[in-house]
């Protein structure tokens, strides 16, 4: 993470297995490269270059540990792509449309809080 | 299944690693990035103690014992909400010079899992990058920041008890600072 362009954050996101790899970064916070790979029917290789684009993107935080390299979702420049495009207002009108989105595709009642 | 959890929070900040460093260790005035607490220490060193307070000094939300300094590349202290009975964590700023600015990395470690203060400091990360960026860059606290601050201050009568200074006293003249 060099810039705070939003270009290499768009570029990281656009493709699938980047957005998995994210997924799995963020749900087990401290994971390792091998950790991610086991996921995806790709090289060890091929990982670690997806990896390397989130990571030049701000959006995954490796640190070193031991032999390991523990791999941190970070949150903040998606954070500042949302406080580039929406206001304080707009984004509680469009939190509750994207609530009702959800409730609808899940057959379920907005105003009723799950079971 | 881990009994304790790290957060880490990056962000890129155009300008200079003196001014950054310098709102996250300043004593002389409120941090803004830092909720606007203004830190109490009996010394900026290895050992030190620090007390975050409100800018009257009458309310400590945060109380640490500092494990490094290292002006200005890395900061790391243990981290205790006075609110919560949480174990304490470690919280640490690492400050890197890059092409054009500063890379500024906050990690808190050992955080407890599923606990009070491991919400706070998932939400806590962004908002203390996102300001420290934006008072660095342009200057000043942004509206909303700004108005949080004021909401919080009309309404620091209703902080809880245990959150009063006189809880958590420092050693020396370390209350002593200018107010």
């Amino acid at each position: 993470m060099k810039t705070d362009s939003f270009d290499s954050i768009f570029q990281a996101l656009a493709h699938p297995a980047r957005r998995r790899m994210l997924d799995i970064v963020k749900d087990t916070p401290g994971c390792n490269v091998n950790d991610v790979a086991a996921a995806f029917e790709m090289t060890r290789i091929g990982v670690m270059k997806h990896l390397a684009k989130l990571e030049e993107a701000g959006l995954i935080h490796s640190e070193k540990s031991g032999r390991d390299r523990r791999l941190y979702f970070n949150i903040v420049p998606i954070q500042l792509i949302y406080d580039r495009w929406t206001m304080e207002y707009s984004g509680w009108w469009a939190g509750r449309m994207v609530d009702i989105k959800y409730a609808i595709e899940a057959g379920t009642n907005p105003q009723e809080p799950d079971a | 299944m881990p009994e304790t959890e790290t957060f880490v929070s990056k962000i890129f900040i155009a300008g200079s690693i003196d001014a950054v460093w310098r709102e996250i260790t300043k004593t002389d005035e409120p941090q803004g990035a830092m909720f606007n607490n203004r830190m109490h220490t009996d010394g900026l060193a290895l050992g030190g103690q620090i007390r975050m307070r409100t800018p009257d000094g009458k309310y400590t939300g945060v109380i640490g014992e500092i494990l490094e300094f290292d002006p200005p590349h890395r900061f790391a202290h243990t981290f205790r909400f006075t609110h919560l009975e949480d174990a304490e964590c470690v919280v640490s700023y690492d400050l890197k010079e890059v092409d054009g600015g500063v890379e500024f990395t906050l990690t808190s470690k050992g955080v407890a899992v599923g606990s009070k203060t491991a919400k706070q400091m998932k939400s806590g990360g962004g908002f203390i990058c996102k300001t420290l960026k934006a008072i660095v860059e342009k200057g000043r606290l942004p509206l909303h920041v700004w108005t949080i601050y004021h909401v919080l201050k009309a309404l620091s009568f209703m902080a809880p008890a245990a959150t009063k200074s006189e809880n958590w006293p420092l050693k020396g003249n370390g209350d002593a600072q200018p107010a």
